[in-house]
């Protein structure tokens, strides 16, 4: 699969909206500036899913995205062990940075990940006027690899050979909190999105 | 980790035969299988991700049946006899609980394979599969054909 200049520059307008809200309320939940990449989107062959994510231990906090759009997707908040801590103690106001990750931290996880995700999809939903809703969280602190390998290979109405790859980082300065969102749209969602997306730049006469 | 250089690194559906080390990086429900040559001290690792080809050509190394039928190939054509080769798995977990979609294809997986190898006479000699955690491989066929298992957990085993 090959995506044209102008359906990458669509979805990359279109990551950026999304993770503009994601990172406002990160923002919000941490009372400290983040700052954000420019979203990379990248179509890639499954073997070679690896060069891209790989087997350090982060926690990921999954949704399968429902609504409008059939078949959906996945959106994935990626963040990184040492983070997690931080982000947690960033939010309760601990300090101890030594520790392993509990509970607490879990369902840290899960309420940052539902609340930033859902302005993820907020921010898509407007811009495609679509409603996209996210399923609830799983959160998994394991090797991404296997994560996502899983997940693909799970599909029973396709059989994949390649993903689309959309990445975001979100990074918080002040408290040295790393974040990525991920987002793997499934065939027939990339294409409804793409379809609504150059309806947004060529409007029907 | 013991990742020289020399690692030859086996992604998603793909598959190597030889005599260097080769690895798998974080297995999920897919399946590393090992067919090593007890002889020869050369082998094969398969990173299979479905249990069936359903007549699908291109890819080998992804499906169960396909994989294990090339991988059997290629050891005989550089000289392994069927009686000296064995099978070590690792992987097949189900890492997820609430999604719809296929949430026991690693188990599917495993069986199949299993199955297959029966058929072929090649024994299991060794399995680390199932649960829920992640798995990273690392084969040396040169030193008895070890397998290298770090999981998501943080622990390290040796088939």
């Amino acid at each position: 699969m090959k995506l044209t200049h102008i359906q990458r520059d669509a979805l990359q307008e279109l990551g950026n909206i999304g993770a503009a809200h994601a990172a406002t309320t990160l923002s919000t939940m941490l009372s400290a500036n983040i700052s954000m990449s420019v979203p990379e989107i990248k179509v890639i062959d499954i073997s070679e899913i690896y060069k891209y994510v790989g087997d350090e231990i982060a926690a990921l906090v999954l949704f399968q995205v429902n609504g409008e759009v059939k078949h959906g997707g996945y959106l994935l908040l990626y963040i990184p062990k040492t983070s997690v801590i931080r982000l947690t103690n960033a939010m309760l106001g601990l300090t101890d940075v030594n520790r392993e990750l509990d509970e607490m931290d879990e369902s840290a996880l899960l309420e940052v990940g539902n609340i930033m995700v859902s302005a993820f999809l907020d921010g898509t939903a407007e811009l495609l006027n679509i409603i996209m809703l996210p399923s609830p969280p799983q959160l998994v602190i394991d090797m991404p690899h296997a994560a996502i390998e899983s997940i693909i290979a799970s599909q029973d109405t396709e059989d994949i050979d390649e993903i689309v790859l959309f990445k975001t980082a979100l990074v918080s300065d002040a408290h040295n909190i790393q974040s990525s969102i991920f987002l793997f749209p499934n065939h027939p969602m990339l294409e409804d999105i793409i379809r609504r997306l150059e309806e947004l730049l060529n409007p029907p006469a | 980790m013991p990742t020289g250089n020399d690692t030859v690194i086996i992604g998603i559906g793909e598959y190597k035969v030889g005599s260097m080390p080769m690895a798998s990086i974080g297995l999920g429900s897919c399946v590393g299988l090992v067919i090593h040559d007890r002889q020869t001290g050369t082998g094969a690792l398969v990173h299979i991700m479905l249990p069936s080809s359903q007549g699908k050509t291109d890819r080998p190394g992804k499906y169960a049946d396909t994989a294990i039928d090339v991988l059997i190939k290629e050891l005989t054509q550089i000289g392994s006899s069927p009686a000296n080769l064995i099978a070590k798995i690792a992987g097949g977990s189900a890492m997820f609980k609430t999604f719809s979609g296929n949430l026991n294809i690693g188990d599917r997986n495993v069986e199949v394979i299993r199955k297959l190898l029966k058929d072929q006479k090649i024994p299991i000699k060794g399995e680390d599969v199932g649960g829920s955690v992640g798995r990273t491989i690392f084969y040396y066929p040169k030193e008895n054909g070890k397998l290298v298992i770090k999981k998501g957990d943080g622990t390290l085993s040796e088939l």
